[in-house]
């Protein structure tokens, strides 16, 4: 009975992903992986490294990978790249001096050959603050509508108050799910 | 795709396998895989290229998998300092985490990265698990910060480590107490610096900890007591007295780090009662050593051995736990006699002896010959049993064996020498061995024994005659010996047989040999007995002294050392640490890389101040501390020579004599010398030993004017300051001093020989200076040095342009360097004061001073206060100045009292013109050209 019921899950049930959060320093990607995970706002000091929790939503087990964003941690994002199945970009959205910046990086990751079948989530964090861009601008800023040949999307998101960080998953999950079948 | 495609072939074979389990979502799998990557590393396979997917196992909730990363960490961070970073975080994380073991795994992991790129990122975590609620997380943490202060001493001391280890000292847990201690000490060690004081308080506290913190906890506690000098005798009987109890423990290490405590308090105990229930006491623990096993007990018999040495007393009874098993292994033999012999007493020598005799008996062919050279030893030493052991001598040449007879033979000649005239009924004993004989040292003895008793022995030409058979084979001590007994024989019976035997020898020894030695000696005794063969007997056959047992033959100064270094390697190998560790490689590269200026100066005052404080009275800080402060801020351009001229004198218990009569005019000139401990600049730069006795005040007005301020006309001089310690001169102890005398440039110099054997054959160089000093003579006019004997000399120095080093400007600093023929070259450190390069032609005429005064630039104008002086008595100090060479020009009021100009000419190649300003309250002006 046991072994049937177990069999069960593993047909219907969870699937599990790999996913990565990138983004320059300061954009929030510790705070939006505690928020996904704990569901609260947790105290966070610069990432120097990785933290890597794993996020149970709507059947899928996401193994989140919030990576550090300082520039002298950036070159070692590449070691991440395999077996990726999704992005999630984090964008101060109240940085506007450094969009252009994140723009650069975030063709980077684009361009590698390792992700080239990852999805592309954008999240354009801290709405919350006064002077944020809102989505259209920092898809404009990251020259998003350009890109034809991949999925993406882009949600506005307080990892502060916890708004948009959900719908961005719920598109991850649909398209997994989609990609899957 | 492009070509890369076809060199992309590492995508096979084992290390691509476990990277990609260790990329697996099931945990168990990666688990598995890292288990193996660690198998494979501990094989020594190369397995770094994992780097980045191991370290990505790292935040896992499962404890082992953790540790296994850990440990691939610490193996391959240093082949990737890069990726290292990667791990930063995790560590943070793990250092917060609720679980104390995983707290105290990451900070102690964090300790064995040796990564300088992650290191700062570490602080904080150790930080905060320095402080953990966890005792078992704050102990870790103490030795990570020993751990640190290996990589990176600096960041230890920004981050105020150091003093959060010393707080440690005083926690509630006595483990964390030790290896704060621990730690402590290490970095002390390594630093070369002052870290580790124990005061009195830290004292009580690391005795509290004592009594329950683990074994090898004490171990670290009572090294450092060891280190620990006791206030007074009270004091030391309180740490004996909470220390006798370790003597119980079971843990050898522990034992002998008790010992070392109790040794080194006793020094300073008087009670005579108490020192021998202690030696009472260390008795049976040291004998309980020799119960385990054979490697143990080897370690434990060294530092027996040194212990003994020092203490015989300690064990005097207890001489029978050294006799040998016949199953005890060599070495354990070896270090057994050696033990004996320094055991053996009249009243045990009977015991001893028939031992020693049994040994002598064994089949290992180097106890053997140790064994009998024990009873000689014994018979040397213990006059009374010197009897017994001739005749058990005498039963072991019955035996014939080839190597008895032989170390017989050679012990015997030590007693011939030590016991004229009293023995020598056996030689014929000894002549009927004369076959079996064939190793050098023995033929030698015996030879030796043939020519000192030829009187004696009716057919001693014959004897020697078969000996100078193989003359020319024989090694050169057997030659030497037999050309100086065929002298002593021709002299003793100079019938025509000898006199044969002398051509034969003497012609061979002159004319056929290589060996100089041989043949210089063979040439004096020809010489001699061609000249005046009366003289020759005066020479040859004069009284010899009588010698005595070297004991183990090791120097009063090494054995302290040793019982010094007791439970530690040293004390096993019975070297000195330094010999065969280099700990020193942070102290000097610190001394490389030295601070600025002006820190360096403010340093200078800081320590000015403090010594001053310490060592002298109050009046004496008063004049220090302004003059220091001065030189601060006055003399930045020329650091080196200023600081040097003003930081010298002070400290010194000479002036400080001085200073306490404060209000009299001796008192003024000697305040003219504060502003330091003396040489303490050049001790920093050059990390020279001259550390404590100051060198010489500013104008060397301060030199035994403490009891001149009574007696004026004749100033003593004072004990010269030590310039290289005998530690680090190898037994050799040399204090030096640049004076002027009779208007020449002289250097005082005294040498005490701290060995046990002479010292010739002295020399001296200089390195090129500032100054172009160099000795007139590089010979050291003091012949040969006694043991603890002090030879002093005056070396006349010149000055030379080819001596001259432009690059140092005007730096004091003089490099010394000194040989003889026992010590090789040591090289040490000086400083030239400004008042032994003042020359007598310093008097200007008053109105060429001014233009010259300005002439010279401001900024390198130096100045320093001068107390009690009152416009009454500026004519009572000007003779006093001028003894010095330092004038005075002017002398005029002004609102605060008067300006006193003096002037002094420096001789020197820089040409010093030193004009001076001084009023009354503070100023002595200094204005090099």
């Amino acid at each position: 009975m046991g072994l049937w019921l177990s069999r069960l899950v593993g047909l219907f049930g969870e699937k599990e992903a790999r996913i990565l959060v990138l983004g320059l320093d300061n954009a929030g990607k510790t705070t939006i992986l505690y928020r996904l995970q704990v569901g609260e706002v947790v105290s966070t000091i610069p990432t120097i490294g990785f933290n890597v929790e794993t996020v149970t939503y709507k059947n899928i087990k996401f193994q989140v990978w919030d990576l550090g964003g300082q520039t002298s941690i950036r070159p070692y994002w590449r070691c991440y790249y395999p077996n990726t199945q999704a992005i999630i970009y984090v964008v101060d959205s109240s940085d506007t001096e450094r969009i252009s910046v994140s723009a650069g990086e975030f063709h980077a990751i684009l361009d590698e050959d390792e992700l080239k079948d990852a999805l592309i989530l954008v999240y354009a964090n801290k709405q919350d603050l006064p002077g944020a861009l809102d989505d259209a601008s920092v898809a404009e800023g990251l020259g998003l509508p350009k890109i034809k040949s991949r999925d993406w999307a882009i949600f506005k998101t307080s990892a502060i108050k916890g708004e948009g960080l959900f719908e961005g998953l719920d598109w991850l999950s649909s398209m997994l799910k989609t990609r899957r079948r | 795709m492009s070509d890369s495609k076809y060199f992309s072939t590492t995508k096979k074979g084992e290390i691509h396998e476990y990277k990609e389990d260790l990329r697996a979502v099931d945990r168990s799998k990666r688990k598995d895989s890292v288990k193996k990557v660690i198998a494979a590393m501990t094989v020594g396979k190369d397995v770094s290229m994992l780097f980045p997917d191991v370290v990505n196992c790292m935040q896992t909730d499962d404890l082992e998998l953790k540790k296994l990363v850990y440990l691939y960490l610490i193996n391959y961070a240093k082949t990737q300092p890069d990726l290292a970073i990667m791990g930063v975080n995790t560590f943070v994380k793990d250092s917060q985490d609720p679980n104390p073991l995983i707290r105290a795994l990451a900070v102690r992991t964090m300790g064995c990265i040796r990564v300088d790129k992650i290191t700062e990122y570490l602080c904080d975590p150790l930080q905060r698990c320095l402080k953990d609620d966890d005792p078992y997380v704050r102990k870790t943490a103490a030795v990570c910060v020993a751990k640190l202060f290996d990589i990176n001493p600096e960041l230890v001391e920004d981050r105020g480590f150091l003093d959060t280890l010393k707080d440690l000292l005083a926690d509630s847990n006595p483990m964390v107490v030790a290896n704060a201690v621990a730690a402590l000490a290490e970095i002390h060690e390594t630093s070369g610096r002052d870290v580790f004081q124990i005061t009195s308080q830290s004292l009580f506290k690391l005795l509290r900890a004592l009594n329950e913190c683990t074994e090898w906890g004490q171990v670290f506690i009572l090294d450092s007591l060891a280190t620990y000098t006791a206030k007074d005798a009270k004091d030391a009987e309180a740490i004996i007295e909470r220390v006798t109890p370790r003597l119980q423990h079971a843990n050898c290490a522990v034992v002998l780090s008790a010992v070392k405590v109790i040794l080194k308090q006793m020094e300073l105990v008087d009670d005579d009662v108490l020192k021998k229930t202690l030696h009472k006491k260390m008795a049976p623990p040291l004998v309980t050593l020799l119960s385990a096993e054979p490697e143990i007990q080897y370690v434990a018999l060294r530092n027996i051995h040194l212990v003994v040495s020092k203490f015989p007393q300690i064990l005097v009874h207890e001489v029978k736990v050294f006799f040998c098993k016949y199953n005890d292994p060599i070495y354990v033999k070896m270090e057994k006699l050696e033990i004996m012999i320094q055991l053996a007493s009249d009243k045990n020598i009977d015991q001893v002896l028939l031992e020693f005799k049994e040994y002598a008996t064994e089949v290992d062919v180097d106890f053997v010959r140790k064994a009998v050279r024990a009873i000689g030893r014994c018979a040397v030493s213990l006059e009374r049993a010197a009897e017994r052991c001739i005749n058990v001598l005498l039963e072991l040449i019955q035996t014939k064996l080839n190597y008895v007879v032989q170390e017989a033979i050679i012990v015997i000649k030590d007693i011939f020498r030590r016991y004229p005239n009293r023995y020598e009924s056996i030689i014929a004993t000894l002549c009927e061995n004369l076959e079996s004989l064939d190793e050098p040292e023995a033929k030698a003895s015996m030879i030796w024994i043939i020519g000192e008793y030829a009187e004696r022995i009716e057919n001693a030409d014959e004897l020697l005659e078969t000996f100078l058979e193989s003359f020319p084979e024989e090694t050169s001590l057997v030659q030497l010996q037999l050309v100086t007994a065929t002298v002593k024989l021709f002299l003793k019976k100079p019938t025509e047989r000898p006199q044969q035997m002398i051509q034969l020898v003497l012609t061979y020894a002159t004319q056929e040999t290589d060996n100089p030695d041989l043949r210089d000696r063979a040439f004096v005794y020809w010489r001699l007995l061609s000249t005046d063969p009366e003289a020759a007997k005066e020479v040859v056959l004069a009284e010899k002294p009588v010698i005595a047992d070297v004991g183990s033959g090791m120097e009063p100064q090494l054995l302290a050392t040793l019982l010094q270094n007791l439970s530690s390697l040293a004390s096993v190998y019975h070297k000195p640490p330094e010999t065969f560790v280099s700990r020193t490689r942070l102290a000097v590269q610190r001394a490389e890389d030295l601070p600025n200026p002006e820190d360096h100066f403010g340093d200078e005052s800081g320590t000015a101040i403090s010594s001053a404080d310490a060592a002298i009275a109050d009046s004496a800080a008063a004049a220090g501390a302004p003059a220091a402060a001065a030189s601060t801020t006055a003399l930045s351009p020329q650091p080196d020579l200023l600081g040097d001229l003003l930081d010298l004198g002070g400290g010194d218990t000479s002036n400080g004599n001085v200073h306490q009569g404060s209000h009299d005019l001796a008192s003024s000139l000697g305040g003219l010398s504060m502003g330091g401990t003396g040489g303490s600049n050049a001790s920093q730069q050059y990390n020279s030993p001259q550390a404590q006795p100051a060198a010489d005040d500013f104008f060397g007005f301060g030199g035994g004017s403490g009891s001149s301020a009574r007696t004026p006309p004749a100033p003593q001089a004072p004990p010269l300051p030590v310039i290289l310690p005998a530690d680090k001169g190898k037994g050799l102890t040399v204090s030096g001093r640049v004076t002027r005398q009779n208007g020449q440039i002289v250097y005082k110099i005294a040498l005490a020989n701290g060995t046990q054997a002479p010292m010739d054959g002295f020399m001296v160089q200089f390195n090129k200076n500032a100054f172009g000093l160099s000795p007139a003579n590089q010979n050291i006019p003091v012949g040969s040095v006694a043991p603890g004997q002090t030879a002093t000399a005056d070396l006349v120095l010149n000055q030379a342009a080819g001596m001259l080093n432009a690059a140092a400007g005007t730096t004091p600093t003089l490099q010394v360097a000194i040989r003889n023929n026992q010590q090789g070259v040591l090289y040490m450190s000086d400083s030239v004061p400004a008042s032994a390069l003042f020359t007598e032609g310093g008097n200007m005429d008053p109105s060429t001073f001014p233009p010259t005064w300005k002439g010279l630039p401001d900024a390198s104008e130096a100045s320093q206060h001068l107390q009690g002086v009152t416009p009454g008595n500026i004519e009572a100090i000007k003779p006093r100045l001028v003894a010095k060479n330092v004038f005075l020009m002017a002398a005029r009021g002004s609102p605060s009292g008067a300006i006193w100009r003096p002037t002094a000419r420096a001789q020197g190649v820089s040409e010093l013109k030193l004009p001076h300003d001084a009023n009354f309250e503070g100023l002595i002006g200094l204005r090099p050209q």
